[in-house]
């Protein structure tokens, strides 16, 4: 019995001992197995997990392209800038090292507290910047101090610095930081940190400005430190542009913009199309913006009603005034409403439909032809030869000479205004062309809106008899543009009645002739209210001193020299009173200008 | 008589041990860049004392041993419920006493006492006896006790090692294989109430040692590392000291629970099959010292220590290869830890013990 047992629970035992190896052998099998997998047969996904552990990209920033104006001045640059920096296990006590580095430069309550703070947030290896761009002479004492400096190391950036403030805003724009919109475009996403183009042309030249970015290989251990750098790749400095510009022809222009509240002018070289200047006011310090902190410069400008950040010369629209006659006087003569000799009586006002039309003369300019019309900037014959044009040929030829369009110059956000037609009026406002409009848009008034540098692209097409001048911001070398043969004859007699504006007596701008050098021009002065009839009754509205919001733009366009136009020119002064004796003044001082540089 | 045990001494296992052993002071050499300090050597010393302890051991009378075996188990069982004790007077978990100077994790001593007391137990009792309801009360609470006091630590890694060790003895000693069912049946049915019973504070921390995404950086970091460094080993392995994912610290607890990944990491599949290879090796020698002895006593307590070995090992490798959730288990001999070695050290000197008297007949009556 016992004997049995015992061989029972012998048997039992082996049966049992051999079940459970066996069970155990299959669980390593698992394993096993499992290793395989992991070891084997997925190794290559894991190595590459591995090395992107150990490995990480440090990105280094590109220095951006330098910009240069016509005659290689530069007006955008890099400055080397100090900012001082912190790394917390490099110090015992972060306090005494704030304490030392006070003796040198004011570190306030709010400040020492955020860096204490970040110093308990951020890895003990990481660095805190603390100050941006310190100065030289706090530099050379944070340098000579060092040893008590426990932690504290300096790094070089870059600034971006415009050396001519606020003379070229408008052109350049500025940088910044992309927002998050910008940075879904392609080259941005891989820098989030480095400044971009906002405005201007730093923002159209980005591309080319921003160069390329270089990248370091580090090793990193899971904490983030580095261990050593495997390899490095440089970064690629941004290209350098030479901007069409002539520095001292913009410098000469802000200058005479500055006498007054706002205003534009604009200089295109007409034998290539190259701007020379481009001047809009008032204007703002790029450099202000830039550097931080910049929350009260930003609202001093938005603050300001007269909009800083305007570029009129592109984004102003005005009307154009009496500017805008020599279109309609090319149209006439194209489509045989007038010829040279045709003559219309101006008694000061006309009447069409129910209402009256002044001329700014009110007692009437007597017998104009069109030569005439434009030298004295007759209203009346402009009406009378408006009245059978119609507003479609004075659009069409408005559109041939580059107004209601913007232009591939790379400045963001420009303008187009309107050249209006009856089509126009119907698709925008709904209504059909009353023929009182035309009238009206034959002065330059109602609806038709042009920005200034479009006006100065009328002119040089003008001046070149009819060539396409495609205006560019980058130096040009060499180009040649098409002729539009359509307007030859036109174009002739209107460059003789402009050469009469500005040379003849009675003419317009008789007063800022040059003698040296002759120069053809047109006046232009828009309105800004309606006039009411009883201050035009009221004989000395126009002497009044009104209120300045209320007073008429002056414009002036034209070209120099007249035999052989090489510049034109165009010039807005808002509420400037009359293009006679605000606008034509400030072109002869621009053209003379240039002159003196010729010689 | 001395002469004569050293001479029968199983010096395969020892060459077994001391070769595991060794490829643990290499890892750790390697967990720390290349210098026996701070874990190699200590390691090494260690493992030279206990494996002196364990020769000790297998001098033992093995009668006294299976006299004092539940007084063994009573001690240790003592211990443990101490820790909890300091614990809560403490406020704090902790699985550690200070025992003699030495940190000592009474869990893992109390799994070599559960060995010898259940040894004990189905060595006494009669053979017709085994399958009786009545008579699996007494392993019950031998392991019940044990396990309870452990989950509350709570170490589930342990308290589970607990469980599958009792599961294998008691299969070994002749339960029927429906009753097991059961029991998984009832263990399942009974975590609500469990969890219901015990204190507050012990419940918060079990639910959070179970819910390990309330750390993200934590398990789940972990687990894909320990992947990424078995994974990029390869076939052979980045080579001695080459491992990147340790040197650059992204290993979790390289030199604990974790070393089997940087050994994977630097030797490869073959380093880790190799080591996997050992320890069949190792265990199935405890297999064959059980078959080979007369007594109960004996075959229990060799196949027990076996299956002890085989959890760790098991649990371990499927622990940091994603077989199974990460509980915290170390690898015998190879991770870095005394509690572990000791426990692991005195179970192999038992074995060999075991092996030195296998042709006893009866333990008690002799």
């Amino acid at each position: 019995m016992f004997y049995s047992d015992q061989k029972k629970q012998v048997s039992l035992y082996n049966r049992r001992t051999f079940i459970l190896f066996l069970l155990k052998l299959s669980l390593f099998s698992a394993v096993g197995w499992r290793l395989y997998n992991i070891q084997i047969l997925d190794s290559s996904k894991y190595k590459t997990m591995s090395k992107k552990n150990q490995i990480d990209l440090e990105i280094i920033f590109p220095v951006r392209g330098k910009i240069f104006d016509r005659n290689k001045v530069l007006i955008a640059k890099n400055e080397k800038v100090y900012d001082v920096y912190l790394i917390p296990e490099n110090t015992k006590s972060i306090n005494n090292t704030l304490n030392a580095l006070s003796q040198f430069i004011d570190i306030d309550f709010a400040k020492r507290r955020k860096v204490i703070e970040l110093s308990t947030q951020v890895k003990k290896f990481e660095k805190i910047k603390i100050f941006e761009n310190i100065s030289w002479s706090v530099l050379e004492k944070i340098e000579t101090n060092k040893y008590n400096l426990e932690g504290i190391f300096i790094a070089e950036d870059y600034l971006r610095v415009y050396p001519y403030k606020d003379q070229l805003s408008h052109l350049l724009g500025y940088i910044s930081k992309p927002n998050q919109q910008e940075l879904t475009l392609p080259f941005i996403s891989k820098m989030p940190n480095l400044d971009i183009g906002k405005e201007g042309l730093e923002k159209s030249f980005n591309p080319l400005l921003v160069g390329k970015a270089g990248q370091r290989e580090i090793e990193v251990n899971s904490n983030g430190r580095i261990i050593r750098e495997i390899s490095k790749v440089d970064s690629i400095r941004g290209e350098e542009v030479y901007l069409s510009i002539d520095l001292r022809i913009q410098q000469y222009a802000i200058n005479l913009l500055k006498s007054h509240r706002a205003g534009s002018i604009n200089v295109i070289n007409i034998k290539n199309g190259e701007i020379l200047c481009m001047a809009s006011t008032p204007t703002y310090d790029p450099n202000k913006i830039i550097q931080k902190p910049n929350k009260e410069y930003w609202e001093s400008i938005l603050a300001n009603s007269l909009s800083p950040l305007t570029n009129r010369s592109i984004q102003g629209l005005y009307s154009p005034g009496s500017t805008f006659k020599m279109i309609v006087a090319i149209a006439a003569l194209k489509h045989g409403i007038i010829n040279i000799d045709t003559t219309h009586s101006c008694t000061g006002k006309i009447g069409f439909g129910n209402r009256l039309y002044h001329c700014w003369k009110t007692n009437g300019h007597g017998k104009m032809n069109v030569t005439d019309a434009i030298k004295q900037s007759c209203d009346v014959f402009f009406y009378e030869i408006s009245k059978k044009l119609g507003i479609d040929k004075i659009a069409e030829v408005a559109k041939d000479f580059g107004l209601g369009q913007s232009y591939d110059i790379s400045m963001p956000n420009q303008k187009t205004g309107i050249v209006p037609n009856k089509k126009w009026k119907k698709e925008k406002i709904g209504e059909s062309w009353y023929a009182g409009e035309t009238l009206i848009s034959a002065i330059g008034q109602g609806f038709v809106l042009t920005n200034p540098f479009q006006l100065a692209v009328m002119t040089s097409i003008i001046a070149s008899n009819g060539k396409l001048i495609e205006p560019t911001i980058i130096k040009s070398n060499g180009v040649s543009f098409k002729t539009n043969e359509k307007y030859s004859n036109e174009i002739k007699i209107i460059k003789k009645a402009m050469f009469q504006v500005v040379n003849e007596n009675k003419g317009t701008a008789f007063k800022s002739r040059l003698e040296n050098v002759k120069f053809a021009g047109k006046t232009g002065t828009s309105q800004v209210r309606r006039i009411s009839l009883s201050e035009r009754e009221s004989d000395d509205f126009r002497e009044k001193e009104q209120e300045w919001k209320n007073r008429d733009h002056a414009l002036f366009v034209g070209y120099m020299p007249y035999d052989d136009p090489k510049y034109s020119i165009s010039v807005i002064i808002e509420h400037g009173g009359s293009g006679a004796s605000t606008a034509a003044p400030i072109a002869k001082q621009v053209f003379n200008y240039i002159n003196e540089l010729e010689v | 008589m001395i002469f004569e045990k050293i001479k029968n001494l199983n010096y395969l296992v020892i060459f077994l041990l001391i070769l595991i052993s060794f490829i643990g002071a290499a890892g750790l050499y390697s967990a720390a860049d290349g210098s026996y300090q701070p874990w190699a050597s200590r390691h090494l010393v260690r493992f030279y004392v206990f494996l002196l302890m364990a020769i000790v051991i297998s001098f033992i009378d093995i009668k006294i041993i299976y006299k004092y075996s539940y007084v063994l188990f009573g001690l240790t069982l003592l211990l443990l419920i101490s820790v909890e004790i300091i614990g809560v007077l403490g406020k704090g978990a902790t699985r550690w006493i200070r025992v003699f100077g030495f940190s000592i994790q009474p869990s893992e001593l109390v799994k070599i006492t559960i060995i010898l007391a259940l040894a004990k137990f189905y060595h006494d009792i009669k053979f017709e006896n085994i399958k009786k309801i009545s008579y699996l009360f007494f392993p019950f609470i031998i392991l019940a006790i044990p396990f309870v006091f452990v989950v509350i630590q709570p170490d589930l890694g342990t308290s589970l090692s607990i469980l599958i060790l009792g599961a294998f003895i008691l299969f070994l000693a002749g339960i029927r294989f429906w009753k097991f069912i059961l029991g998984f049946i009832i263990t399942l049915v009974s975590i609500p109430i469990f969890l219901q019973s015990i204190k507050p504070y012990q419940r918060d921390r079990i639910i959070s040692f179970l819910n390990p995404e309330s750390d993200p950086l934590g398990k789940g970091y972990q687990l894909i590392q320990s992947k990424i460094a078995l994974g990029s080993g390869g076939a052979t392995g980045k080579g001695f000291l080459q491992g990147t994912q340790s040197y650059l610290e992204y290993l979790p607890e390289k030199q604990t629970d974790f070393i089997f990944t940087l050994i994977g990491e630097e030797f490869g599949f073959l380093g880790t099959i190799f080591i996997i290879l050992l320890f069949i090796l190792l265990i199935a020698v405890c297999y064959f010292i059980s078959i080979k002895c007369f007594h109960s006593y004996g075959r229990i307590l060799a196949l027990g220590v076996a299956s002890n070995i085989f959890i760790y090992v098991f649990m371990n490798i499927a622990m940091v290869s994603g077989l199974m959730p990460v509980v915290g288990i170390p690898l015998p001999l190879i991770s870095y830890g005394g509690s572990v070695m000791l426990s692991i050290m005195i179970s192999i000197g038992l074995v060999l013990n075991v092996e030195l008297n296998y042709n006893l007949k009866k333990l008690d009556n002799a």
